[in-house]
């Protein structure tokens, strides 16, 4: 692992000490070797893991998550230079090793072998992400979105640190590898309710489940675009593998405990789409529907088949590149109009053809047009979910139909009609910009083609 | 390895290839459609020798090659099928995709993004062939999909109309709730018979397949418009008509009775979904003819016709004779997609006007499109000989002699009155009497283009209806024999029919015209159905996502029960408990009280 390691830590003083107009060019291209590089742990040999050492490994439930980690640096990258483009040269790059200290941390906690290390990565993750939100975003309200990020994650996750010293302490090892062989059946205890709770609503207040979701359209429409790919991208992500990964030690208590909490994924994902079809507000749209999708990741976690963790699985790499497609796109909109509200930028097809089918393309992948692989996740959830109970197929069937409505809603509304007159003298879109969404679609394509490795340990 | 599969496949890979060639710089030439038409007609000819084969033989072959996945016990290949269905659907569908192909070579000649469109028409001929030839349910889907997607973008052509775009929109919605049906299904094939290959569905046995088949039926009623899903397809009038001669009368409509058709073996024991079927089926075809009568722009009455013509199709499935209704499927597409290109043709040649009230006398500026235009209404209405008698006349006897529900074949009789009642309107208001169009319009029909690929069709819809009743033995056994009269009732209601239209057209054209009738407002109102379900279900929906969703529930209790209450208690109690309040004037004022009393008390103590 420390092959990864090494060369994204070497990456800050790639940083500081490039020429002006290197910083970025460098940074980008470096951080698409480094990606390369994460490409092999996709390949697993045998069906475990692959050890790196005592503190890191790898298998197929986070390999994908790890390459999506190190190939969505350089797009960070690419996305945010009109953003920074007036900010003085430390400030860039202090902002630029603001994203390589991410995705350090993220890279780190999704190879961590050892719960508490585990642990301290993800509240570790938090300082970067904090920063890029309050320093870099736009207005004003950045402050509040940051302590509403910061207090719902936190309040989530500090029980679990008490739940992982209790473990530790009885079993005597918090290792990832070893615990799934030693663990035993938790008895039915209150005390026992509470362990379940206090390991799971870290990770749930982070994917976000509905109800503990507010900080996370504030977070999302407030940071700056690199803040909002990261989060959509990668670091909801870390909510879903920390929820597989424990769920494993909280046998048989999850058979019962799924219940509220399935109920409110179940509720709140259709809830989150209808206040899509509302939204003026492009980017918390964008938000609202991750949390969406988000909702349907744990209803697949929550019902522990392999089915439902493969469909989880993919669901999560493919919303990652899809929302942070969405945000880019959304973003681009922002650099040339100055407002997030979807009426200012109306008929944009006429003006931005290209740009258009970018739209297209990624409206389409968010409704999960087959056979993308965002429609292998969503059938996949929706298998498992209908042979959990058959009734969830209407709350489900409701959920497909409002998501493909706010999808086109979104596309239709940004993208046809008749263009407004303040937005005649826009500028055209940039390669770097196309450059960006082809990146994130060739994954998406390409994975389509053969979808057997992001689909975890269970294929 | 014979040329079957291999046939097969050249047709379709010569169809991929102007797609492939768009990255290159041949896309930006002006022959591009012209390229695409070439490659249709290409392929249709290629597709034709395996179906030859297939008639003349009668083989079947599955062919599976690549391998995606597998999962589990599941394995998921791609995987074609090709059978009756798909080996007779083929050619067909190529043939009238070819003509459209070069109708729109005309249609849209000054349209800027011509290629595109051309491309996008080629997309959608793929899905389609992917969703006819598709062996598991997968890849079936993957078309299904593909072809509401396709039919989007093209009702959407015009990007810059709103109609268009709300259109394209409700016609995505629409597909959708079908879609939830197939996928249910789906889920149900996967988890109680462990796969989506046809094959290994229709060997399994189980004993309840309702609910899959409630789902099938879901799905085929948001595809092929029928009652209830049935509005887009009206709406998507606002696309080129090219788009809905393609679309919307011969393919992509007829996808959801093909899907229906496909899973035939599931249904045909059946009892509750085939008499579900045929009801929706019996349902829709009257509805929808009855909408078809009062409306005046001449795109609409097609449109609902060809709804009228679906949930005829569907009553033959719920008579239990898929292959008649696949038979329907086949001639219908000739006929209707010419009367769509003719109604084009007489669109585009008075200037953009579709209202059949501002038409007239036709029959001496159009002569080519008009005769075209009559013979087209004549096949739809099942006029002895031509194209739609073939399998409508079967249909309808077999409906007679049927021994099922016999309202809902009754309202299936009506129907068929009604259609020829307004296939008279449009042409006794279009075609024949005085004109009533703007006489500064030049009308000019003589374009190779036009006229080669509405006469390509005209010969179809004569004669299409013989050769594949002819070359095809039906599988199913229709009735043989019947009374006199059961055996003319076709023939009779479509008569008469025509001439009541005929005669009340006739007789009404000079009367003063009152205050419509309700009977007349329900029909011009379809139903009184977009003003209900297009008006108080978004509103609601919406409304309760505004107020409910994000206001009440976002905004008020979850915003205010944990951040907003947790601060304000925090504030409240740190200030209760805390004596520092922060009253720098009070603080001052005490200060300056006992300065001031300090040094009156130190001087006077002194």
């Amino acid at each position: 692992m420390l092959k990864i390691i090494i060369p994204t830590i070497m990456l800050i003083p790639l940083t500081w000490m490039s020429k002006p107009n290197m910083i970025w060019i460098n940074t980008t291209t470096y951080g698409l070797l480094i990606s390369l590089i994460s490409l092999f742990y996709l390949n697993q040999p045998n069906d475990n893991t692959l050890n790196s050492s005592l503190m890191f490994f790898s298998d197929s439930l986070s390999a994908p998550l790890l390459a999506l980690t190190t190939w969505l640096l350089p797009l960070m990258l690419m996305a945010s230079q009109h953003h920074l483009s007036k900010e003085p040269l430390t400030r860039k790059k202090l902002y630029i090793s603001m994203l390589i200290l991410l995705q350090l941390f993220l890279i780190m906690t999704f190879t961590a072998s050892e719960l508490i290390f585990f642990y301290i990565l993800f509240e570790a993750t938090l300082i970067p992400t904090l920063i890029i939100i309050t320093r870099w975003g736009n207005q004003t309200e950045r402050l509040n979105a940051g302590l509403y990020f910061l207090f719902y994650t936190l309040m989530g996750s500090l029980p679990l640190l008490v739940a992982l010293l209790y473990i530790h302490n009885f079993m005597g090892s918090l290792n990832f590898l070893m615990i799934q062989y030693w663990i035993q059946p938790l008895p039915n205890s209150w005390s026992n309710i509470f362990l379940w709770l206090a390991c799971m609503m870290a990770f749930m207040v982070k994917m976000p489940l509905y109800g503990l979701h507010l900080w996370l359209p504030k977070a999302h429409v407030e940071a700056p675009i690199a803040g909002s790919m990261v989060l959509a991208a990668v670091l909801l992500k870390l909510g879903g593998y920390g929820m597989m990964r424990i769920t494993t030690l909280l046998n048989p208590l999850t058979n019962f405990m799924a219940y509220p909490f399935m109920m409110l994924s179940l509720w709140g994902m259709i809830m989150t789409s209808s206040i899509c079809l509302r939204q003026t507000d492009l980017k918390s749209l964008i938000a609202y529907s991750s949390v969406s999708h988000m909702a349907l990741v744990i209803v697949a976690v929550l019902i522990q088949t392999p089915w439902s963790y493969m469909g989880a699985t993919a669901l999560m790499i493919a919303h990652g590149l899809t929302s942070s497609m969405l945000f880019c796109l959304a973003n681009s909109n922002y650099e040339r109009i100055h407002s997030r509200t979807m009426v200012l930028a109306r008929g944009l097809q006429t003006l931005l053809p290209l740009m258009a089918a970018w739209w297209l393309l990624a409206s389409l992948t968010n409704l999960a047009l087959p056979p993308t692989i965002n429609l292998i996740g969503e059938l996949f959830v929706v298998m498992s979910s209908f042979s959990w109970s058959n009734t969830t197929i209407i709350l489900m069937g409701i959920n497909i139909i409002i998501t493909a409505l706010y999808s086109l809603y979104m596309l239709i509304t940004t993208q046809r009609g008749k263009y407004s007159h303040h937005i005649k003298n826009i500028k055209p879109s940039f390669t770097r910009e196309n450059a960006l969404m082809t990146l994130h679609l060739l994954p998406l394509l390409l994975l389509s083609l053969n979808p057997k490795i992001i689909l975890g340990p269970i294929y | 390895m014979n040329m079957f599969s291999s046939c097969m496949i050249t047709a379709l890979v010569i169809l991929t290839l102007p797609i492939i060639m768009s990255s290159t710089k041949l896309y930006k030439n002006k022959l591009y459609p012209y390229y695409v038409k070439t490659a249709t007609s290409y392929a249709f000819m290629i597709s034709m020798i395996p179906t030859m084969m297939f008639i003349y033989s009668g083989q079947e072959t599955i062919i599976s090659n690549w391998h995606w996945m597998t999962i589990q016990t599941m394995k998921l290949s791609m995987s074609f099928k090709l059978d009756y269905f798909s080996m007779i659907f083929v050619p067909v569908a190529l043939f009238v995709t070819w003509s459209i192909m070069e109708f729109s070579m005309w249609y849209m000649h000054s349209d800027p993004y011509i290629n595109r469109f051309f491309k996008y028409l080629l997309l959608f001929l793929i899905t389609m062939m992917v969703l006819v030839t598709a062996n598991n349910m997968f890849q079936l889907f993957i078309g299904w999909e593909g072809v509401g997607i396709m039919s989007f973008l093209l009702i959407g052509w015009w990007y810059g109309r709103t109609d268009a775009n709300t259109a394209a929109l409700q016609a995505v919605l629409y597909n959708r709730i079908g879609d939830v049906g197939f996928i249910m299904t789906m889920a149900w094939f996967l988890l109680n018979l462990n796969t989506w290959d046809l094959q290994q569905i229709f060997i399994t046995t189980n004993d309840n397949f309702n609910l899959p088949l409630l789902g099938l039926l879901l799905a085929a009623t948001g595809k092929s418009a029928q009652f209830g899903l049935h509005p887009w397809l009206p709406s998507a009038m606002e696309g080129p008509t090219p788009v809905s001669a393609l679309l919307h009368s011969s393919t992509m409509v007829v996808a959801g009775v093909f899907l229906l058709i496909r899973f035939h073996p599931l249904m045909e024991h059946n009892q509750t979904i085939q008499t579900l079927t045929l009801c929706l089926g019996a349902i829709t075809t009257l509805f929808t003819a009855i909408c078809a009568l009062t409306q005046n722009d001449i795109k609409k009455i097609v449109a609902f016709s060809t709804s009228s013509q679906l949930g005829l199709m569907m009553v033959t499935i719920g008579i239990n004779q898929p292959y008649l209704a696949f038979l329907h499927i086949c001639t219908h597409a000739f006929f209707k997609a010419m009367l769509f290109m003719c109604s084009g043709s007489v669109i585009h040649s008075l200037n953009d006007e579709q209202d059949i009230r501002k038409m007239g006398g036709l029959f001496k500026v159009l002569p080519f499109t008009t005769t075209s235009l009559i013979i087209g209404s004549l096949a739809l209405t099942g006029m002895p000989f031509l194209t739609g008698f073939y399998s409508k006349d079967l249909i309808i006897e077999s409906a007679n002699t049927s021994n099922t529900n016999a309202w809902a074949l009754l309202i299936t009789l009506v129907a068929t009155s009604l259609t020829a009642a307004y296939s008279t309107r449009i042409m006794f208001f279009a075609l024949l009497g005085q004109p009533r169009f703007s006489p500064m319009i030049p009308i000019n029909e003589n374009n190779p283009l036009l006229i080669n690929s509405i006469k390509r069709l005209l010969i179809g819809s004569v004669f299409a209806g013989y050769i594949i009743s002819h070359s095809i033995t039906p599988t199913t056994i229709p009735q043989m024999t019947m009374p006199h009269y059961l055996k003319m009732t076709a023939l009779a209601v479509t008569t008469l029919g025509f001439i009541l239209a005929l005669e009340l057209n006739l007789t009404t054209q000079g009367l003063k015209f009152n205050y419509p009738s309700n009977y007349f407002k329900f029909s011009s109102l379809l139903g009184y159905y977009p003003t209900i379900m297009h008006r108080l279900t978004p509103k609601t929906s919406l409304t309760i996502s505004q107020k409910s969703a994000s206001m009440l529930l976002d905004s008020i209790w979850l915003e205010n029960i944990l951040p907003k209450s947790i601060s304000y208690f925090q504030m409240k109690s740190s200030t209760l408990i805390s004596n520092q309040k922060g009253l720098i004037k009070l603080y001052f004022l005490s200060f300056m009280l006992t300065m001031i009393l300090s040094l009156l008390i130190l001087n006077y103590h002194g």
